[in-house]
């Protein structure tokens, strides 16, 4: 099974309010950026500049369908809701 | 052509699981010496 399977999503709540991690750092890269957690120690590629800038500026919505319908072309919704579920799991975003 | 069309969405499943594995990646970097 896929890693990227909803089966493993489990607390990502798109109407909840969410903001980066505060023991999380990024580093911008061509690429998008590398998120480090310096409490699990996880390293997490961001391979798109607009999912950087929505993990920034999640804290500065009250949803995080809001931020994706300010940051994120309808069409591509999907692929960044699974995307932000995944950084749940990881630890990159938390609840605000 | 129901074949065909059941190809294509099979297809668009797959570039959708791509898109997403080309947006979030994770790495472990426990065990790397010098790393921390």
């Amino acid at each position: 099974m896929p890693a990227s399977s909803p089966d493993v999503v489990t607390d990502f709540d798109l109407d909840q309010a969410w903001r980066k991690h505060p023991q999380v750092a990024l580093r911008e890269e061509a690429f998008g950026a590398l998120a480090y957690h310096y409490g699990n120690r996880r390293l997490i590629f961001l391979k798109s500049p607009e999912l950087v800038v929505v993990v920034r500026d999640l804290e500065n919505y009250p949803s995080a369908r809001a931020a994706l319908d300010a940051l994120i072309p309808v069409d591509a919704h999907g692929s960044y809701e699974r995307a932000l579920a995944r950084l749940v799991e990881s630890e990159v975003i938390c609840g605000a | 052509m129901d074949q065909v069309t059941a190809s294509t969405e099979e297809t668009v499943e797959e570039n959708s699981d791509v898109v997403e594995d080309l947006l979030v990646e994770e790495v472990s970097i426990d065990g790397m010496c010098g790393v921390y």
